[in-house]
């Protein structure tokens, strides 16, 4: 985990959802890229972030991006979050014995028919669930995430106060970490739209 | 011990590669091209392991080169990369793996814009402007994130890039004697003498 | 090798061990995978079983999950590596349904206990499973444990997990055959929040099942005596706080305007109305 570095938190808000990461690649304590996205966008209102090993986020984007088109395919829907939440879970619990070296955090909106509920969720490296109905958070800053997420994060926040919310949790936590940090991305989505913003964050 | 580092500017990607050949304490070659063409406008410097390296880049220089044949025309740089990555992870969960770090720049005809990315041995990729590997780096990136520009002309960059040789040599323990340098761009690939 | 094709042979896949093993000699650890550790337990009473579990999840010294659910399957407890727990249950219980319906019996607790203990001695405590399962079938009502390597036990009450010898304590001091269902409840709800309070590993809200002949009753939360309190103030960001570098927005309604090309010469622009086509 500790080998590329990289950290991701997710909130909810009111009818609206948001995940944010830090931009940093290592190679141990050598930065190798300041704009390595770890969030990807499965469908248009549910994101997918993986933080850990870089190759294997990498493989396993692809993985899913290939298993998604397959479900819709197959079904001739679009996947729902909590779907895709299992759909991650499993391919990780696959894997039990030989596990790719990621943490998930799904998070999202269901589909406009069942209301456009927020949904988020994490998992460990083998695919253990965690619902939460706050937050959830991953990657080598998640202990300090953890405690400011605690102290930050109120119920029904608007889209553009759940983005401050969110920014500055994630900003301040990776300020404490020496493997995460280098900017940020933080999307925001919403029933009719998704913000993506670009943080500033300390160079060091 | 080797070194090799890339640049991109306006229009072109430069890769500079150490051509020392080194076993245990002794140089045993000084004029080694550790710099592949993959195609017309793709180009591929490698490190790691001796063994692997040269095995490695073999393999892929073939299969690219037959993907053209079959197709009529040459992978785009993002495809190749994403390709040899593929690659690269396989090979790491194969019973012997390929140690091999991996710089790899192009040319795209359809976008007119060079790409760069960077590779290591377990699959780990990312499109840079820059991008060094091996014990150089850790004086290059520092002087690129200086003097590194985007729309730098050739003969900008390639300014640059004795910059950084010369950081290197200075300052590295362990010499790295001469640099093989090739560019590419929309006119191919051409070998640059320093 | 990592094929195209998802529809493969079911059971574990090891293709990423002899990487993992390569990385682990690189110096690149296997990373930690959440474990409850955890208080559960359960007890006969005169009617049936009542089973009862605490709700935090930990990963290292961290608390990951402050309200997790521990009874994974109304007739199961899982302490252990988490992820182990929730799908050996799952796996087991979808086994059983497709056994019951095959048999064209209702499922007996025997039944399920010897499908989860020939799969956890399989795997060798490979597994990290430690379960509690308890069950009400035509044979009356049954408790067991079930550790990782695959050895059970019948008892009238049990405790498993890091918080089993504070709920322990309290089950040697207060159980007696016969009970009443509300005594039963107490009586677990004592142990699990000793298991709460005197284990580290276990924590936050008492979840508690009550299994009868008739029917199951799934009492979530049913005591939560590590309320959070409410936030005195607000912690709220004035907007714009947050600086950003650049901003992308991808709106998902779109104003469709229809231009048609056969039909009369002229052609016609409407401006439909605001039409939802995500």
């Amino acid at each position: 985990m500790q080998y590329n570095g990289g950290s991701i938190v997710a909130m909810v808000g009111k009818n609206c959802v948001a995940i944010a990461s830090d931009l940093r690649l290592g190679n141990q304590a050598l930065t190798i890229a300041t704009d390595f996205e770890k969030v990807f966008p499965i469908t248009d209102r549910i994101y997918l972030g993986m933080a850990g090993l870089a190759t294997d986020v990498l493989t396993l984007r692809e993985r899913f991006r290939f298993r998604v088109n397959m479900y819709s395919i197959k079904e001739e829907r679009e996947i729902e979050p909590k779907t895709l939440a299992q759909l991650v879970s499993s391919t990780l619990y696959e894997r039990r014995f030989g596990p790719y070296f990621i943490e998930p955090i799904i998070a999202g909106l269901t589909d406009s028919s069942k209301g456009s509920q927020p949904f988020i969720a994490s998992a460990d490296l083998i695919g253990c669930l965690n619902f939460a109905k706050d937050f959830v958070v991953v990657g080598t800053a998640e202990d300090k995430l953890l405690g400011v997420a605690e102290g930050l994060w109120e119920p029904d926040l608007e889209p553009e106060d759940l983005f401050e919310t969110i920014s500055q949790t994630l900003l301040n936590a990776v300020d404490r970490d020496a493997f995460s940090g280098w900017g940020a991305v933080v999307h925001v989505i919403t029933p009719d739209k998704v913000i993506t913003r670009t943080l500033k964050g300390r160079m060091d | 011990m080797e070194c090799q580092f890339g640049l991109s500017g306006n229009g072109y990607v430069l890769l500079a590669a150490s051509t020392t050949a080194v076993r245990s304490i002794v140089k045993m070659k000084h004029d080694q091209d550790n710099i592949k063409v993959l195609g017309p406008q793709l180009i591929m410097s490698y490190s790691g392991e001796p063994g692997d390296t040269i095995q490695f880049a073999e393999y892929i220089e073939r299969n690219i080169r037959l993907y053209q044949i079959r197709n009529f025309h040459a992978l785009r740089p993002s495809s190749a990369a994403s390709w040899l990555r593929r690659q690269l992870a396989d090979s790491l969960r194969s019973r012997n793996p390929y140690a091999v770090n991996i710089l790899l720049g192009g040319y795209d005809n359809a976008t007119s814009k060079p790409h760069l990315y960077w590779m290591d041995y377990l699959g780990t990729l990312t499109n840079q402007p820059y991008a060094a590997q091996g014990y150089g780096s850790y004086f290059v990136l520092s002087l690129l994130d200086r003097y590194h520009n985007p729309e730098a002309s050739l003969e900008e960059g390639l300014e640059t890039l004795r910059r950084c040789i010369d950081e290197v040599e200075k300052r590295l323990v362990v010499s790295q004697g001469k640099y093989i340098v090739k560019v590419v761009d929309k006119d191919g690939v051409r070998v640059i003498e320093l | 090798m990592d094929s195209s094709n998802i529809y493969k042979k079911s059971g574990f896949d090891f293709s990423n061990q002899i990487r993992n093993n390569f990385l682990a000699a690189k110096g690149v650890p296997v990373p930690k995978a959440t474990s409850t550790g955890t208080t559960i337990v359960g007890c006969l009473f005169k009617d049936g079983i009542v089973l009862g579990a605490d709700t935090r999840a930990t990963a290292g010294e961290i608390i990951a999950d402050k309200n997790c659910e521990k009874v994974v399957n109304p007739s199961c407890c899982g302490a252990g590596t988490a992820a182990d727990t929730e799908f050996t249950t799952a796996l087991i219980s979808s086994n059983l349904e497709l056994h019951s319906l095959s048999t064209g019996r209702k499922p007996r607790v025997v039944t399920a206990m010897t499908m989860l203990k020939q799969m956890l001695f399989q795997y060798q405590g490979h597994i990290g499973a430690a379960l509690v399962l308890g069950g009400v079938d035509v044979t009356g009502p049954h408790l067991f444990t079930i550790h990782p390597h695959g050895s059970t036990d019948k008892l009238p009450y049990v405790t498993m997990g890091s918080g089993s010898l504070a709920a322990m304590a309290v089950f040697e001091a207060g159980w007696k055959a016969g009970m009443e269902r509300q005594e039963a409840i107490d009586l677990v709800s004592a142990a699990i929040s000793a298991g709460i309070f005197n284990d580290l590993g276990s924590g936050s809200n008492v979840d508690v099942c009550v299994i009868t002949k008739e029917r199951t009753d799934m009492l979530r939360n049913y005591i939560k005596p590590n309320e959070r309190v409410t936030k005195e103030r607000h912690y709220k960001f004035t907007r714009g706080t947050t600086a950003y570098q650049s901003e992308n927005i991808r709106k998902y309604i779109v104003d469709e305007s229809i231009t048609y090309l056969t039909g009369s010469a002229t052609t016609a622009t409407t401006a439909e109305e605001a039409m939802d086509v995500s």
